[in-house]
């Protein structure tokens, strides 16, 4: 088997090259600015204190409060689709599975699109409301759009994250908690959910991370008059070409995304602990 | 083992297949929906030619899709951003000695500031910016406040805003009287307040591409647009129509360079060629819907029974005073970046 080990060489490599030194320059950008002929940039923290601007700040502010109600949705709407999968006949699990992937192979661009012609003022909805000759709501650009586009492209990651470890639980749990003389609910309440944590917790950082830093959807969904975190990004980049200020944005969305890894992280632990046993694992 | 030789006979099959045609390769970046891609399948059959067509949506993500090192033979990007690649000496001189139809372009497209010797570009498609209005629901009257009937309540939500800092500050700039070129810091302080107050004001939207769409569906009253887009929403749905406040607008023409580090400057050079052709400037002209610099086909199309006869966005207001060609500065760029997001984001 030792000898296998100089496979792991060329990925490491691939690694280094694609992955790792990229980031090193986004941190070399982010902490300097363009300097004189002699000496091609100079080291500062200026991009970093730009960021401390009433304008950014509610942006960013904006864009955590849109992940997090996108997440919140998430569980609310994927916790009892997982929980009905689990439970059905193993057949019908594998096909209700491709059921909620199938969407995922569809480029997220194009599913966006569509849901602009189902949304907007001439959209579907809207062609049936006044069909059956009730009043039309205006929905593109709006926070419900924003947040509905979000919620339809990262549900299948919270979905699955769930069924996951709902589907590995182990049922002598639940039927000892009735031999003990617990209800359904209680049941629930008691073994069921809580064995299930850690697949809520993976689903969380699964569907946060991503609705944190995405510009497309607001974009699309949200308009110009959007603007998330990842819009700024943008901009930085390709319209106001401060490829220093747009990289140290960046590296304070890595480290929030850190933070917040870090937080889920210590909470999945605890959880884990006091399951002692007997909970299905993701990982 | 027998098997692994088949296989490999077979892949040195599809590899000598691939690498024996000797076409030449041509690399075109220009704007999406730009162009009629017969004309691109025409230009490969004429010249045994193979042409990578990518596009970009602003002048900004090809200047940037350039400077991480990507190589092409021929761009089709706005004065401006000409200005700025001649400056940074990263177009060639074109051989206009290879350019037989050139002397077709239009007098008035040359010697402009942004190549003021005409000596690296070849017009493209050109136009303005202007205003497209629902003739039932907006009366001519408010009309005559030219620019700031963006700022008239009665059309509060009913608007359709360009988002672009570019555009935007020409427009608060024209509106306000001063050079949409303007370097100007207290005129671009007032311009952001102009704008600040239309943001708070009238609720509009920032739209890109998606308001030619919106406009046709009639969603709402007003839009910002480019006369190329209004031709062809004027064309789709006949309650439109364009109007150019008399305050001035932005000239601008698209036209065609070969960077420096171009690969294929003779293909690039009969390419652009290709494109100034009549019958291929009319193919495109009657594809995309924006004004060719080509004047027999200019006048053809515009002349009795063209196909833009009467069209008045088809037609740019020429020669007019108020109306200034974007230039390249690179300090006042970022600075109505910034702004423009402060607008957005208020």
């Amino acid at each position: 088997m030792r000898t296998f080990s100089n496979l792991v060489k060329p990925y490491i490599a691939w690694m280094s090259v694609f992955i790792v030194v990229p980031m090193l320059l986004i941190i070399l950008y982010a902490f300097t600015t363009v300097g004189n002929e002699v000496l091609p940039f100079k080291f500062t923290l200026d991009n970093f204190i730009k960021f401390f601007d009433p304008v950014f700040l509610r942006v960013l502010g904006k864009s955590l409060q849109v992940a997090l109600i996108t997440t919140v949705i998430s569980i609310l709407i994927g916790y009892p689709v997982a929980y009905f999968i689990a439970n059905v006949k193993e057949n019908i699990q594998t096909l209700l599975i491709l059921l909620v992937t199938i969407p995922m192979w569809i480029n997220m661009l194009v599913r966006t699109y569509a849901w602009i012609s189902i949304l907007s003022d001439n959209g579907l909805i809207n062609s049936f409301l006044s069909k059956i000759g009730l009043p039309t709501v205006t929905m593109m650009y709006t926070d419900f759009a924003v947040v509905l586009g979000m919620v339809y492209n990262f549900l299948p990651f919270m979905i699955l994250s769930i069924y996951t470890v709902l589907a590995k639980l182990d049922k002598a749990l639940i039927a000892a908690s009735y031999d003990l003389g617990a209800n359904r609910i209680q049941t629930f309440i008691k073994v069921v959910f809580p064995l299930s944590l850690p697949g809520v917790i993976s689903g969380i950082t699964l569907v946060f991370l991503p609705a944190v830093s995405t510009f497309v959807i607001p974009k699309f969904l949200g308009g110009g008059n959007y603007m998330l975190i990842g819009n700024l990004i943008e901009t930085q980049f390709i319209t106001v070409g401060e490829w220093n200020f747009g990289s140290a944005i960046s590296l304070i969305m890595a480290m929030i995304i850190m933070i917040s890894m870090v937080i889920t992280k210590k909470f999945d632990k605890n959880v884990e602990e006091n399951n002692s046993s007997g909970g299905g694992r993701l990982w | 083992m027998k098997k692994i030789f088949i296989v490999l006979a077979i892949l040195g099959l599809f590899l000598t297949g691939c690498s024996s045609s000797d076409k030449e390769t041509l690399r075109v970046f220009n704007w999406g929906e730009y162009i009629d891609e017969d004309v691109i399948r025409a230009f490969e059959k004429q010249y045994n030619a193979r042409v990578i067509y990518n596009l970009f949506d602003s002048n900004e993500m090809m200047y940037t899709t350039l400077q991480s090192g990507e190589v092409f033979d021929v761009l089709i990007p706005s004065d401006y951003m000409i200005e700025r690649l001649i400056a940074e000496n990263k177009l060639q001189k074109l051989d206009f000695g290879k350019l037989s139809n050139f002397d077709g372009v239009m007098d008035h497209l040359l010697n402009l500031e942004f190549d003021p010797n005409q000596e690296y570009s070849a017009p493209y498609f050109w136009g303005n910016v202007g205003l497209v209005y629902n003739t039932n629901t907006v009366s001519e009257k408010d009309l005559e406040a030219g620019w700031e009937i963006l700022r008239n309540p009665t059309y509060a939500g009913r608007i359709y805003f360009y988002d672009s800092e570019r555009d935007a500050f020409m427009i608060a700039l024209k509106a306000l009287g001063y050079s949409m070129n303007s370097t100007n810091e207290a005129e671009i302080q007032e311009a952001y307040e102009w704008l600040l107050e239309l943001d708070a004001n009238m609720n509009p939207i920032y739209v890109s591409d998606d308001v030619i769409d919106n406009m046709i569906a009639g969603i709402k009253d007003i839009a910002v647009m480019y006369s190329g887009d209004a031709t062809y929403v004027i064309e789709e749905n006949e309650d439109l129509a364009y109007f150019v406040p008399e305050e001035g607008t932005n000239f601008w023409v698209d036209a065609m360079v070969i960077p420096s580090d171009a690969l294929n400057v003779d293909l690039a050079h009969k390419f652009i060629n290709f494109l100034l052709d009549a019958e291929n400037a009319y193919a495109n002209t009657y594809y995309v819907g924006y004004t060719t610099p080509v004047q027999s086909v200019f006048d053809d199309v515009t002349g009795e029974d063209g196909d833009y006869e009467g069209a008045d966005s088809y037609v740019p207001r020429m020669d007019y005073a108020f109306d200034e060609v974007f230039r390249h500065n690179e300090v006042v760029k970022k600075l109505l970046a910034d702004l423009w997001f402060r607008v957005k984001a208020q």
